[in-house]
């Protein structure tokens, strides 16, 4: 038993060194560099004093936190009534209605910014509709635009963990509160409300999180509206005259708030969710046909308006365009056209960069779960630690952290394609060590054991018996790696150099410079490429779409 | 193959699960290892596994010393407390595991699997999965699947802990007859008393690490060596008293609790008070204190129940701890109510005497 022990125990060095230079180490470099002066090299305070000092930068913090908390009161709005409509009343079209209400969270945030663009942006299809009728809109350029697509694309992170919530109460804890003489809407918020708001609170920091991290939104949409992380990638970007001390000090900042909610969730609220397993789920009732039909309607109508968008863009990728002005109705394969013909290039790097670091991260995730899962011992909290760090940091900072790092000196990445292989596999990785690793905890050692005793040795064993249980599970993680990591844009942006432009990086630049149309070609290609996997794993395991994320 | 375990210490931490057991194992014997949860009875099969490295001691099969040996060459059949059955293998491909691993012709392969199949019989189930097999098929499965690759020697664990009572009881007679007719060396770790004396040949009660007493099943019943071993084994009343007196020439020891005096044969104690240890079913209700009639103590009835095929007392007794008392062939018996008086009368000829 000794022999292959120590080969974990080399497995288990190697992936910590990988952890290591990819994570750990590009974050306390770029800590560093904030603390070094630009001009003289010297240790200085001088970018944080400017943080502090000139109201612009406060104001990036201020504004970051001001969408992202008003996107998180609102989604609690839309989420809460959402899941505790579908949870308790009967309503047509119940489970497309569930189904669809998942998939905007799958759905690539910025593709929904250029879609509201599409549509109430300057020369945007209702805008001008309106325009025509008299009617001025309120513009959607700056926080009102941010926040329109925080919370219709963050909605669902409230309704699934609600509804999951909603679905573990038994029937008996109702009835207990009714039996002890409470009224109905005493049972509610003496009960139902109290036993889900763990859930609540949770969903709440998971899209504060999000909306905080996130780049691509407040980019296309923001304008003059400036977030810290749109503002540390500005001024890495203006690096080659500028400032890595002060994108380095808005790095910091970023991330000591993202580590700060992560820190809250896992050790205060996720401790206090209450288990509970549901024996008998509460009845579903059906309600008298005008309160049903309001019902219906908000659900409806939510998913409708959330997901009405893309369609929008899958429409603007075969409609005539000429620059921003689009034609809608006269129908043209002219963007396709050319995404395949002049520009097919992003369209090949996206699938070899997602397709590589997927595989790369498949192998990695096994390692890692079964080092966490059946080598338990001192040091897998630390790996535990580290490989789920990069959930807590925006990909921004990452990307950020990642291009300063490896720029020069020894081992030099910048500019190549690996960093970005690197970045994406390091990103990606926790979601299927998540699913693998709770796979593997369900699969009994004593399997492995019978493996063994029966004469096939250890690490044949594993691969033998374990690895065949666990394929679903790794075919899930792997398929939702690849789908996140084809719709990445805050890494990519800030890795990417030249002739490595992904899809992302392509819709991004197109819907910069007013060329809507091909952007939305891209953009289509992108949402079917995200959309067809996902609903085909639905399919075969019958798995939530968005149950992994 | 004979087993021979020398001065076995395995240790987690600080706590030392298996702490200097030497046993031997005889060829073709069926030893079971009893004792509640946590006593390392289940270290000790997994040491001899090979799935733990012993800290200390020898492991012998046959005459080689097995203790360097990995688990997957040690050929052993192993059947865990969960069965262990393959989830993505079918029953045949499952039994086939092994032979497979050994590179055995398929053919060989085909007509070895028919035997064994037949023989715990599965005939017609070749093809289903685990998951579609009831607890005592998959019960089945694990044992053919260990027993196939023809060891020399069979582990279980718990085997039949999953089950319900019904099909225990079965399936435990079941196992004792395949281990009959292979003649093979099964080491079985239980925590069921009952189950552990129906199938063993000898068993071993093991207490926090230790061997409590080795011997064959009705050896350990009526001989209990210990308090643990007594208590362990069936219920039993422990019953302190005081030593009055010896009469050397009948070999009769002289005790008193509260003021009852018993006397009953047996060695010399070595002190002043004894702790015997006497099974229910061994006492004897009877009318009352007859004149003459040695030994009868009384009680008042704490509680009865009737069971079937006993009436279950239970007395207050001397000393103040309650007494269990069994009276078989129930029918005839006028049971008693509670807090009436009960005299019944302790068993002189047996061997009471145990070590604290």
């Amino acid at each position: 038993m000794r022999k292959p022990f120590q080969a974990w125990n080399i497995i288990l060095i190697a992936t910590l060194a990988i952890l290591f230079f990819a994570v750990l180490y590009p974050l306390l470099y770029i800590f560093k560099a904030s603390f070094i002066s630009t001009d003289t090299g010297a240790f200085s305070l001088k970018s944080y004093a400017t943080f502090f000092k000139y109201p612009y930068y406060l104001r990036c913090l201020g504004n970051s936190i001001f969408v992202s908390g008003l996107s998180t009161l609102l989604a609690l709005a839309l989420g809460i009534p959402f899941a505790f409509f579908l949870a308790r009343y009967r309503i047509p079209g119940k489970n497309i209605i569930r189904t669809l209400g998942t998939l905007p969270l799958i759905l690539p945030t910025f593709i929904g910014a250029e879609a509201w663009l599409l549509l109430l942006g300057r020369n945007g299809l209702f805008a001008k509709g309106l325009q025509g009728l008299g009617i001025e809109m309120p513009s959607i350029y700056g926080w009102k635009g941010i926040v329109l697509v925080f919370t219709l694309q963050f909605f669902p992170f409230v309704f699934l963990m609600v509804s999951s919530a909603l679905n573990a109460i038994d029937r008996s804890l109702e009835e207990a509160a009714t039996s002890l003489g409470s009224g109905k809407l005493r049972v509610f918020f003496t009960v139902t409300l109290p036993v889900v708001t763990p859930a609540i609170l949770s969903g709440a920091l998971v899209v504060f999180f999000l909306c905080i991290e996130n780049f691509g939104v407040p980019v296309l949409i923001g304008e003059d509206f400036r977030v810290l992380s749109v503002q540390a990638y500005n001024e890495f970007i203006s690096e080659l005259g500028g400032n890595p001390a002060m994108a380095g000090a808005l790095s910091m900042i970023l991330l000591a708030i993202t580590l700060g909610l992560t820190v809250f969730q896992k050790h205060w609220v996720e401790r206090k969710n209450y288990t509970m397993t549901s024996l008998n789920p509460i009845e579903v009732k059906r309600l008298r046909p005008l309160p049903t039909f309001l019902i219906w309607l908000f659900c409806a109508g939510v998913v409708f308006v959330a997901l009405f968008p893309f369609a929008v863009v899958m429409i603007s990728s075969i409609t005539k365009t000429h620059g921003p002005v689009m034609y809608f109705g006269q129908f043209s394969l002219e963007n396709f056209i050319r995404a395949f013909t002049i520009a097919p290039r992003p369209i090949v790097n996206s699938f070899f960069l997602a397709t590589t670091s997927t595989l790369i991260g498949i192998v990695f995730g096994i390692v890692v779960s079964y080092l966490l899962v059946r080598k338990k011992g001192a040091v897998s909290y630390l790996l535990d630690l580290l490989v789920m760090l990069p959930l807590a940091i925006a990909g921004t900072v990452q990307g950020i952290a990642l291009a300063a790092t490896y720029n020069k000196g020894i081992i030099v990445l910048t500019g190549t394609w690996m960093i970005l292989v690197l970045a994406y596999f390091i990103r990606k990785a926790p979601y299927s060590i998540k699913t693998t690793s709770s796979l593997l905890q369900q699969i009994d050692p004593s399997i492995e054991e019978a493996s063994i005793s029966l004469g096939v040795p250890p690490v044949r064993s594993f691969i033998r018996v374990v690895l065949p249980i666990m394929l679903p599970g790794i075919i899930a993680g792997a398929i939702i790696m690849w789908v996140t990591t084809l719709a990445e844009l805050s890494t990519t942006i800030v890795l990417y150099y030249g002739p490595w432009a992904t899809m992302t990086v392509e819709i991004f630049q197109r819907i910069g410079s007013g060329d809507f149309g091909p952007a939305s070609a891209y953009a289509t290609i992108l949402i079917l490429s995200v959309l067809i996997p996902l609903f085909i794993l639905n399919r075969v395991s019958g798995r939530d779409l968005a149950s992994s994320l | 193959m004979r087993v021979e375990l020398i001065n076995i210490v395995k240790s987690f931490g600080a706590l030392r699960a298996v702490d200097g057991i030497s046993l031997t194992v005889g060829e073709g014997e069926f030893f079971t290892l009893l004792g509640p949860s946590g006593c390392g009875k289940t270290t000790l099969l997994r040491t001899l596994a090979g799935f733990y490295q012993p800290d200390e001691g020898t492991i012998r099969f046959g005459e080689r010393v097995v203790n360097d040996i990995p688990a997957h060459r040690r050929e052993i059949g192993m059947v865990f407390q969960n069965y262990a059955l393959f989830p993505h293998l079918c029953v045949f491909d499952n039994i086939a595991y092994g032979l497979r691993a050994r590179k055995i012709p398929k053919t060989e392969i085909a007509d070895r699997i028919g035997r064994i199949i037949k023989s715990v019989q599965l005939e017609g189930l070749e093809n289903r999965p685990p998951s579609k097999l009831s607890g005592g098929q998959q019960q089945r499965v694990a044992l053919a699947r260990a027993l196939v690759i023809s060891p020399q020697i069979l582990l279980m664990d718990e085997p039949l802990s999953n089950l319900d009572a019904k099909l225990r009881l079965s399936m435990r007679e079941e196992i004792r007859r395949i281990q009959k007719d292979l003649g093979i060396t099964t080491i079985y770790v239980t925590h069921d008393q009952e189950e552990a004396m129906a199938v063993s040949d000898r068993i071993a009660i093991l207490n926090r690490g230790r061997l409590e007493q080795v011997g064959a099943p009705r050896e350990i019943y009526y001989r209990p060596e210990s308090l643990f071993a007594a208590e362990f084994m069936g219920s039993s009343n422990i019953i302190e008293m005081d030593v009055k007196g010896y009469d050397q020439a009948r070999s009769m020891v002289l005790a008193e609790a509260a003021g009852q005096s018993f006397s009953f044969s047996g060695p010399k104690p070595p002190g002043a008070r004894v702790l015997l240890s006497v099974r229910p079913e061994w006492i004897r209700v009877v009318a009352g204190p007859a004149d003459g009639e040695k030994n009868v103590f009384s009680g008042t009835v704490l509680s009865s129940a009737f069971l079937g095929s006993m009436v279950r007392y239970r007395v207050s007794g001397p000393g103040g701890k309650p007494m269990v008392i069994e009276v078989h062939d129930a029918e005839q018996e006028n049971i008693r109510k509670d807090g009436e008086t009960l005299w019944y009368k302790l068993p002189a000829d047996r061997p009471l005497m145990i070590r604290d």
